[in-house]
């Protein structure tokens, strides 16, 4: 259970949370969506108490991140963002350190790390120095050491940045295998990854979340509407105001959200369709009477760039 | 209950001896040291059965040594992002920077050790006051001890190792030899007295004379105790900027 209530935090002048609240349940697996600079890290940098709030405050499995962090810090495993590593030890001294660190000894210590070895399959590398071993090794060593102790709540950041599409689709499978049992919040950028791997989604935009609900209604909410490039030529004119003005009038088209200028009266417009009205027939007919010619016209799918123009724009919680 | 200590001081010792920087000061060190009494002061023929003379280079040596032994401390977990990686396993503040100084202490016992030899093969060439070298030995630790408090303070503001040296050894530069002041200026006596007890320099100058004195065995022991005190609130300052 986490429970972040009206959090904030500045750094400086900056302010790179502001007024975040959300509740995560017992094995819930919640994904962090969010470009980078959204204030995902700086969440979970939080949670793990590893910086304190400006404002606000959150609890973590019933613990308050003010006076109860060494609880916290127990029940709780995480992966920071970029992997960091002690570089001059090996793969075994690591992890030795990090279970003697959360009071493993003897022969748990030893099933333990032996567990850990095969579950993120670093069987090839364990005697080596960290600094001459693989990104991906790099990445599982790291995420090993989050996960050795069988923490209640896994924390992790960008889990999967830095690795190739094979090992990308493992790691999302030893979350998704772990998700089962455990409360997990993960932070990422990558959309698909939320798809993979959540439940349940909170979106982030300049520290403020903008949206959140499970991936389905979010997704649902975003594909109702078609995403159309379109480009023409306006023959008659300079000028891009008349050809928006009459457009945004055709029957099934919901918003022109992007109109950009090009060379040789090449107009290009990025338009958000109705998906039960025949919108694109519509245009066709549009500048066919009015003598506009179409270059091209271009179904698009919704890109999560898509989402954050709509989501910064409309401003605000707009679902859930 | 909060991690034990161990674990700290184990993983500090690893990453010294897994990486060249412990074999490098303790060569350097043993080097220098050993030119120094043999050739520079030509111990044997001055004729005297003392290694006071040897101890009294300690003090600069170790301006240079210590924030060696330091540099590392912070400011490489800071460089790496493993600080958030410490910081975030159950260890309270205090234990992370007791760790890291026993660590340090550690390899200073080592080093201290390691010049054993010379006393104990010297000792056949006359009669040594034993006494005395314990004194000698005790102020190594104690000047040793503190250098590393300090330098660990100094290493956790500086975001890498050569800035948190180059920190160091001008804090430890200023820190021993503030009590020559008043070989370059004419001071009053209190100040005098103010800028030799600042010293920690001046206060091992007792020890290496084969004399415990507690106001200098206090004295360093509040210097150590003090700049872990505010080792440990530095890190707990650095959560809330």
């Amino acid at each position: 259970m986490i429970e972040v209530d009206k959090l904030g935090k500045h750094y400086g002048s900056l302010e790179a949370v502001r007024n975040v609240s959300f509740e995560i349940d017992d094995g819930e697996v919640v994904g962090l969506l969010g470009p980078n600079g959204a204030g995902k890290t700086t969440i979970l940098r939080i949670l793990t108490c590893y910086i304190f709030p400006s404002y606000g405050t959150a609890r973590v499995n019933g613990y308050d991140i003010f006076d109860q962090a060494l609880e916290i810090k127990k029940s709780v495993g995480y992966l920071p963002e970029n992997a960091p590593l002690y570089t001059d030890l090996n793969v075994m001294e690591y992890l030795d350190f990090i279970a003697e660190s959360r009071s493993l000894t003897g022969n748990t210590k030893s099933e333990r790390i032996e567990w850990i070895i095969e579950e993120c399959e670093l069987n090839d590398v364990v005697y080596r120095s960290i600094d001459k071993i693989s990104r991906g090794f790099r990445q599982r060593t790291a995420l090993a050491q989050a996960i050795i102790h069988n923490p209640e709540i896994l924390i992790l950041d960008e889990p999967t940045t830095g690795l190739d599409p094979n090992q990308i689709i493992e790691i999302r499978e030893l979350i998704k295998r772990l998700g089962k049992k455990k409360t997990v919040i993960l932070s990422t950028h990558i959309l698909q990854e939320v798809e993979a791997t959540c439940r349940r989604v909170l979106i982030l935009n300049e520290g403020e979340i903008v949206a959140r609900g499970t991936s389905e209604e979010i997704w649902r909410e975003m594909k109702g509407e078609t995403i159309l490039s379109l480009t023409l030529i306006a023959a008659s004119s300079q000028d891009k105001l008349p050809v928006t003005d009459s457009l945004s009038g055709l029957e099934g088209i919901k918003e022109i959200i992007e109109t950009s200028k090009l060379a040789k009266n090449r107009l290009a417009l990025k338009l958000s369709l109705d998906p039960e009205a025949d919108a694109e027939e519509a245009i066709f007919d549009w500048a066919v009477e009015r003598g506009y010619k179409i270059i091209s016209m271009i179904p698009k799918a919704f890109s999560l760039e898509d989402i954050f123009i709509k989501l910064t724009r409309e401003g605000g919680e707009n679902a859930g | 209950m909060p991690a034990s200590i161990r674990p700290i001081v184990q993983k500090e010792l690893k990453s010294y001896f897994n990486s060249p920087i412990a074999y490098i000061v303790i060569v350097t060190f043993l080097m220098f040291s050993s030119i120094w009494l043999f050739y520079l002061q030509q111990f044997f023929v001055m004729n005297v059965a003392s290694m006071r003379v040897f101890f009294s280079i300690i003090p600069i040596v170790f301006i240079i040594i210590m924030p060696a032994i330091t540099m590392r401390g912070w400011a490489e977990e800071k460089k790496l992002g493993t600080m958030e990686v410490l910081i975030t396993l159950p260890y309270r503040e205090s234990t992370l920077v007791i760790g890291k100084f026993l660590a340090g202490f550690c390899l200073l016992l080592i080093m201290s050790l390691l010049t054993l030899p010379l006393p104990l093969l010297l000792s056949r060439f006359g009669n040594f006051d034993w006494g005395e070298i314990l004194s000698q030995y005790l102020g190594v630790l104690l000047i040793g001890a503190a250098g590393i408090s300090i330098g660990l303070f100094v290493s956790s503001f500086a975001t890498n190792q050569i800035s948190a040296f180059l920190l160091s050894f001008f804090v430890l530069l200023i820190f021993t030899l503030i009590s020559r002041v008043s070989f370059i200026f004419i001071l009053p006596p209190w100040a005098a007295g103010f800028f030799n007890y600042l010293s920690l320099g001046f206060h091992f100058s007792s020890f290496q004379k084969g004399l415990i004195d507690t106001r200098d065995l206090f004295y360093y022991l509040i210097v150590i105790g003090l700049f872990i005190y505010m080792n440990i609130k530095a890190l707990i300052f650095m959560k809330w900027s």
